[in-house]
């Protein structure tokens, strides 16, 4: 026991029971859906996964720094329509290019929300509540009530949800579902390995300390709405890829998907703790949720509730569970400490501050 | 192809009519201050504004002073929205108010007691279910008839041995995407549709990625699915791109109520051989020209009333026969497109 407690720490434990329930919930469906272990369900799933995988990485960091990004339903939105838009006018665009100004559009609307959250000192949920309304309002406003229609569209952009990258037999791995691993991979190996990305933990995990030692907190908090917009922005052109028409209700509603995915995820809404891996299995979580639900016929305001209802028990586990949990490997480490300084540990822990 | 061309004769023979020395004159009335309000189901898609761009027209040639306020609601937020703007309409003194309305009869109280205040309420491309607070509704087509055009074009796709489709509407609280569907439902009666089963109806409102995933989990959950029906514009696009993602655009067919431009593509390709569809521009000038004229007490909201519509001619006010109480201005005609018609009426 002491040894498992010293290799695995207590959000591994949340992981990994993240997955078994996933694997739960796969069995649940397939005896419900006739047809349903197929590997176009599988597709399904993974393109839905793919574009709220992206977003959750992004708000994962925001998260991390005890704040929240809610506006960026808006900015997938935001992006998809006026990338698409401009490549709609301008076909023979450099795929590059298209990719590169998504990314800074959304960086851009990033920016403002991590200005005013980090200089201006007002609550990230306000602020962002904010944004959320005026990047749609600017949409609906300047789009005058135009679609972005799929034959207005370069065939590689039409093309790109369906390029299969790596064929595993008869599975496909599609192109917006391993761009999306890779920005998980990247993401997971940045947030561990750099001390530079570490300073997100630190921030979130205690403000007053990360102050004390020096961190420059306004500009790490700034820094993580604008990497949460650019990957937003991102995500907006994955969503003009995969669905073709965009008007300008597309992606509204994501940022509740986003929260989720993150949340049940495991990565706590106080901020300090919490894993972009555990963000996407969030992620996949939720999206094969939201592609089963549809297949059983319930209504999407049905899916609404579950989604609500598994943010709530997600917050709810992280502080009874996750809590006896840490206890436990704490109660461990204390005594072994307690052996080594012969100090007395069990009052230590047992007396109240 | 047939259908088309009647459609086109039956333009032809209403603009050929002699005009009734009844019927109100529409000219003479002009320049009046009239304030109204233009009210779609939600603002953002095409066709609320090309209403919107016949009802500006129309009201250039009324030369009515007080601009028109085109104000609508989000779609998420449509049956609040459109019943919070009827209210406050109502509360600045608005003269009359023009809507399509997405509310049920959930809109009953905040239309009457706008009617209650002297404004009129004129509906169009979607009526109040139970026609209570509305003097008027402009109709497109004739609802029975959309039943009767979208089970043809089923039906024609299928192909003469029938089998499965399903429908995928808008939302479910829409008066007009309801009164179609069960007017299709009535149509399938007919010996002629025996063929045709109706598995499923789905909803997307009117979004195109929740449009785009239930036309997914369609074909998902019937194999053996032959057609979508989608009368709403966002929904037929919207599936018409998941059926040709999927590669399934040989077995399965999308067909229903969609713009030209937008389903030009699809209809070149073979995903979405025919659908129809009048013209939005059409239907918001005349509701303009019957609610400046009704507001303008220049023509009463009565069986039998004519009026003269500007460039679109004349038109009588009847008994609504596709409800139980309610007066209708039936507009039509229908136009079915294919691949022959569609290029021309992209641009």
């Amino acid at each position: 026991m002491n040894w498992l407690k010293r290799r695995v720490r207590p959000e591994q434990i949340r992981e990994l029971s993240l997955l078994v329930l996933i694997l739960a919930a796969i069995v649940f469906f397939g005896s419900f859906i006739d047809n349903y272990y197929s590997f176009r369900t599988f597709n399904r799933i993974a393109s839905s996964v793919a574009i709220i995988t992206v977003v959750a990485v992004g708000q994962t960091l925001v998260v991390l720094t005890r704040n929240i990004d809610l506006s960026v339903g808006s900015i997938v939105g935001f992006t998809a329509y006026f990338v698409g838009t401009l490549i709609a006018s301008h076909n023979g665009i450099n795929p590059i290019l298209a990719v590169a100004i998504a990314i800074a559009l959304g960086a851009a609307l990033g920016v403002v929300n991590g200005v005013i959250v980090a200089w201006g000192k007002v609550p990230a949920v306000v602020v962002t509540l904010g944004t959320l309304a005026i990047y749609r309002g600017v949409l609906v406003d300047l789009s005058g009530a135009k679609t972005v229609t799929t034959d207005s569209l370069p065939q590689w952009l039409i093309d790109l949800p369906l390029v299969n990258v790596a064929p595993i037999g008869s599975l496909d791995i599609r192109a917006l579902f391993m761009l999306a691993l890779v920005i998980v991979v990247a993401f997971q190996i940045g947030t561990t390995y750099l001390s530079f990305a570490r300073r997100f933990y630190a921030i979130g995990s205690n403000p007053e300390a990360a102050q004390l030692i020096g961190l420059p907190i306004k500009s790490v908090v700034f820094l993580a709405f604008v990497i949460c917009g650019a990957l937003s922005g991102l995500a907006g052109f994955m969503l003009l890829a995969r669905f073709g028409n965009i008007t300008v209700e597309a992606g509204r509603g994501l940022e509740l998907s986003v929260v989720a995915a993150v949340v049940v995820g495991g990565v706590n809404v106080f901020g300090g703790s919490g894993t972009v891996t555990g963000a996407m299995l969030g992620a996949v979580m939720i999206g094969t949720l939201e592609q089963s639900l549809f297949r059983l016929g319930i209504s999407e305001f049905w899916l609404d509730a579950v989604l609500g209802l598994l943010i709530l028990l997600a917050v709810a586990s992280d502080a009874v569970i996750l809590q006896r949990l840490r206890q436990l490997w704490g109660g461990a480490e204390l005594k072994l400490l307690a052996k080594e300084t012969d100090s007395v540990s069990s009052e230590q822990s047992a007396s109240p501050p | 192809m047939t259908r088309f061309l009647m459609g086109a004769a039956a333009l032809a023979v209403l603009a050929a009519l002699p005009q009734c020395a009844l019927a109100q004159d529409a000219m003479a009335t002009r320049g009046k201050a009239v304030s109204m309000v233009l009210l779609p189901k939600f603002l953002g898609i095409l066709p609320f504004d090309q209403a919107h761009k016949g009802a500006e027209e129309a009201a250039k040639e009324l030369q009515n002073p007080t601009p028109l306020q085109f104000l609508g609601p989000t779609p998420q937020n449509s049956v609040a929205g459109q019943i919070e703007i009827v209210t406050n309409a109502t509360t600045q003194g608005v003269k009359a108010i023009m809507i399509s309305n997405n509310s049920g009869d959930q809109i009953v109280p905040a239309a009457k007691a706008a009617q209650a205040k002297g404004i009129k309420v004129v509906t169009w491309d979607s009526p109040i279910p139970s026609s209570e607070g509305e003097d008027v509704f402009v109709a497109q087509v004739d609802f029975s008839e959309i039943g009767k055009v979208m089970a043809d074009m089923t039906l024609d796709l299928a192909g003469p041995g029938g089998g499965k489709f399903a429908i995928l509407s808008a939302s479910p609280d829409a008066a007009n995407q309801n009164a179609w569907i069960a007017a299709m439902k009535t149509a399938l009666k007919d010996p002629k549709y025996a063929k045709l089963d109706l598995v499923d109806t789905v909803y997307g409102n009117d979004e195109s990625e929740k449009s785009y995933t239930q036309a997914q989990a369609l074909v998902d959950k019937y194999p053996d699915l032959k057609v979508i029906m989608s009368p709403t514009s966002v929904g037929i696009v919207a599936g018409a791109k998941a059926l040709q993602d999927e590669k399934l655009c040989d077995k399965v067919k999308i067909s229903g109520l969609g713009l030209p431009s937008e389903m030009l593509a699809y209809t070149k390709n073979g995903c979405a051989p025919e659908f129809a569809l009048w013209s939005f521009i059409d239907l918001g000038y005349l509701a303009y020209y019957t609610t400046y004229l009704l507001a303008a007490d220049a023509l009463k909201a009565e069986e039998g009333a004519k009026f003269k519509a500007g460039r679109m001619g004349e038109y009588t006010i009847t008994k609504d026969p596709t409800r139980a109480k309610g007066l209708r201005i039936l507009m039509g005609p229908f136009t079915i497109y294919n691949k022959d018609n569609v290029e021309a009426a992209a641009k």
